[in-house]
């Protein structure tokens, strides 16, 4: 069995750990990291209208039945917005270029409450659920290892003096991480990596703009979809928050949702007053953190993919809260191009930094 | 005296002015970049310095438009700037009281919002260029008229046609269908205008809250007929300002000095001598990685000075290194 699933940021790093832990690393097989090939092949083989996640991901899975998969695993299931039949259409264009494979899609409503411990005893070569829960926790425990350090690379970017030197040391550190085999290991690797990115020399006389990340799951946690978009705020002297990070959403995902603590439960009561449902995807998130951050930060960055149905409903229905803060719409898809977004980004900065100065300006009048 | 330099590189035009210290325009050079903008930068350097007076000092040089970072190389700038923050400094100077900017140029066209002396929202368009300049000139070379000859013909159409406006393909098919059925140039010509303010208010001006008074620039604000269909469509009155085609430059020059007179260094402008040194640009695939980015480099007597166009930072140098 060769098994395979697509590409988001940095997971493959997690699954290869539980995989391996398992005894199992000769089974899996990790496609090239996103790139222009992965979204050349992804673009020709899928519908046009569908969107960038979509085609990224075929052009992951196309990727790794060239280098010889045979299982693949797709996360799929009943969501409101159209990746509830992604595995399936993702299924059939395969099979239309001839690869053999088994497919399986990932969604509790198709396996059921027996089937997914069934399925994961089947992929995990019949291990004892001890061995498969203690590889998940160390697999876990490498995700929170490589969000931790991350966050902390958000706020260096911004005021380090020699620009890209936090990305340099983030790079390193997920290498490190990816190669750390024990609980030690990684707890050293991320002490060692967040204490380097706090003694990088930085500018500490300005207070950075903080922007917001919000919008869509996968282009908000892909860079390459996002055209590194993160960084690229980062050398404007902005410091990026965002919510969404593979360890949060597994975390509620996989045990507090089911125990009835629902972290996005103030998000969507902050959204009430404008939408009162989920419209799938993360829609329903974008209009509520738009209400919740309004006082927190300068200004929110809404990334969504081309023909994103839940995302256009909530930027539709953003401009008309009453919380304030100026958003700036990102669409993303393959027509994308570099030099379009700096100018908006760099527009978006300047519009940000004026609104301080007059908000700064005011303030002193009146004390 | 002391003056200060703004150079706006566009996709269809370049545009270089000169201010002095009260940010006055002095002169300026209003040019078709015809793709060579190198070329056009350093030509533009060179007539303008024959047109400004012998006294002058530029203590300040600012880039902006769709080629400003090549601009800044070749100038050496003190200030790269994006056009959105060049137009509404340049706009707020001649109206200060502007509360929305349309601005309609060759290849883009963007929808500022100010209020209170700030900008509050932008919109540029994505993915289509029919709202802007280019499109009409492509139908007003089809329809074998000059471009300047358009606005007179188009503002003295009666009953104006409605043309389907939504992209330039449908818009062609159906100026071709109405040519075809009888409708007079006149009224096919105001037909058009009209669908170039609908669609560029559908597009652009999505969403955003256009309030007077408005201000309307760039080099499409030339075009009478356009402006006569934006009040319509708009019902208020839509000012044109003077120099309005060279608000870009005039917004980067006032950038440039508010940027000078918060340094304590000199400008880094290498001179006018510039418009006489040969610069070579080429390309190469970068194969670190599978993406394979085109990079572009421009460099001087064998010495690289920048490059630019990858995804990643590999290649990347900030045109002050």
């Amino acid at each position: 069995m060769r098994i395979a699933t697509s590409h988001l940021g940095n997971l493959y790093i997690t699954i290869k750990a539980w995989v391996q832990k398992l005894g199992l690393g000769g089974n899996l097989i990790i496609p090239p990291a996103n790139n222009q090939r992965t979204l050349s092949l992804g673009v020709k083989y899928s519908p046009e209208g569908l969107c960038l996640p979509f085609k990224m991901s075929l052009g992951n899975l196309i990727e790794a039945c060239e280098m010889g998969a045979d299982t693949l695993v797709i996360a799929g299931g009943a969501g409101i917005c159209r990746l509830g039949y992604y595995a399936k259409i993702q299924e059939q264009i395969l099979r239309d270029l001839g690869y053999n494979f088994e497919m399986i899609g990932l969604s509790m409503s198709e396996h059921k409450l027996f089937g997914l411990p069934k399925l994961i005893k089947r992929l995990s070569n019949n291990a004892s659920w001890f061995k498969v829960i203690s590889a998940l926790r160390f697999a876990v425990a490498k995700q929170i290892a490589m969000d931790k350090i991350e966050r902390v690379v958000q706020k260096v970017r911004a005021v380090e003096l020699i620009k890209g030197t936090a990305n340099q040391l983030y790079a390193k550190a997920i290498e490190a991480i990816d190669n750390a085999d024990d609980y030690n290991t990684l707890k050293k690797v991320q002490i060692d990596y967040i204490d380097q990115l706090n003694h990088v020399a930085k500018d500490t006389q300005t207070k950075p703009l903080i922007v917001g990340i919000i919008g869509e799951f996968y282009v908000v946690l892909e860079p390459f979809s996002n055209l590194n978009i993160e960084s690229e705020l980062g050398k404007l002297g902005v410091e990026v928050r965002r919510r969404t990070f593979i360890s949060e959403w597994a975390k509620f995902s996989l045990f507090f949702n089911s125990l009835g603590l629902d972290e996005k439960s103030k998000i969507h009561k902050a959204a009430l007053p404008y939408l009162k449902r989920d419209i799938g995807g993360d829609g329903w998130e974008s209009v509520g953190e738009k209400v919740l951050h309004a006082k927190e930060y300068d200004g929110l960055i809404h990334l969504a993919p081309f023909t994103c149905m839940p995302e256009i409903v909530a930027q539709n229905i953003m401009p008309s809260t009453k919380e304030n803060i100026p958003v700036l719409p990102v669409l993303c898809d393959e027509q994308i191009n570099k030099t379009g977004m700096l100018t908006r980004l760099e527009a978006f900065v300047d519009l940000l930094k004026s609104k301080r100065r007059a908000r700064n300006n005011t303030q002193h009048k009146e004390s | 005296m002391e003056a200060y330099l703004g150079i706006d590189v566009g996709s269809v035009t370049t545009k270089l002015a000169v201010v002095g210290r009260d940010d006055e325009l002095i002169t300026h050079i209003y040019l078709l970049t015809q793709g060579k903008p190198i070329q056009m930068v350093q030509q533009g350097l060179k007539q303008i310095k024959q047109q400004l007076p012998k006294d002058v000092n530029i203590c300040g040089v600012a880039t902006t438009g769709s080629a400003r970072y090549l601009a800044g190389v070749i100038v050496g700038a003190d200030l790269v700037k994006n056009e959105i923050t060049s137009h509404a400094v340049a706009t707020l100077h001649y109206i200060p009281e502007v509360q929305t900017i349309i601005e309609i140029g060759g290849q883009d066209s963007k929808i500022i919002i100010i209020r209170d002396g700030i900008v509050t929202d932008f919109g540029m368009n994505t993915v289509c260029a029919a709202g802007t300049g280019s499109f009409l000139d492509h139908q007003a070379l089809r329809l074998n008229i000059s471009i300047e000859e358009f606005a007179k013909r188009a503002l003295n159409s009666n009953t104006p046609v409605r043309i389907a406006g939504r992209c330039t393909v449908f818009a062609e098919s159906d100026m071709i269908h109405k040519q075809q059925m009888g409708h007079r140039t006149e009224d096919i010509l105001y037909g058009l205008c009209r669908a170039l303010v609908r669609n560029y208010l559908n597009n652009v001006g999505l969403g955003k809250d256009i309030k007077p008074p408005v201000v309307f620039q760039g080099g499409v604000a030339f075009n009478q007929a356009i402006v006569k269909a934006l009040q319509e469509e708009l019902n208020t009155e839509v000012i044109v300002p003077p120099h309005h085609e060279l608000m870009g430059a005039i917004g980067a020059a006032s950038l440039a000095h508010e940027e000078m007179v918060g340094s304590n260094n000199g400008s880094k402008f290498k001179g006018f001598k510039v418009s006489e040194v040969r610069y070579h640009i080429s390309s190469f695939e970068c194969k670190a990685c599978p993406n394979l980015c085109e990079i572009a480099q421009i460099s001087l007597n064998g010495q690289v000075l920048a490059q630019w166009g990858g995804r990643c930072d590999l290649w990347e140098r900030s045109p002050s290194n």
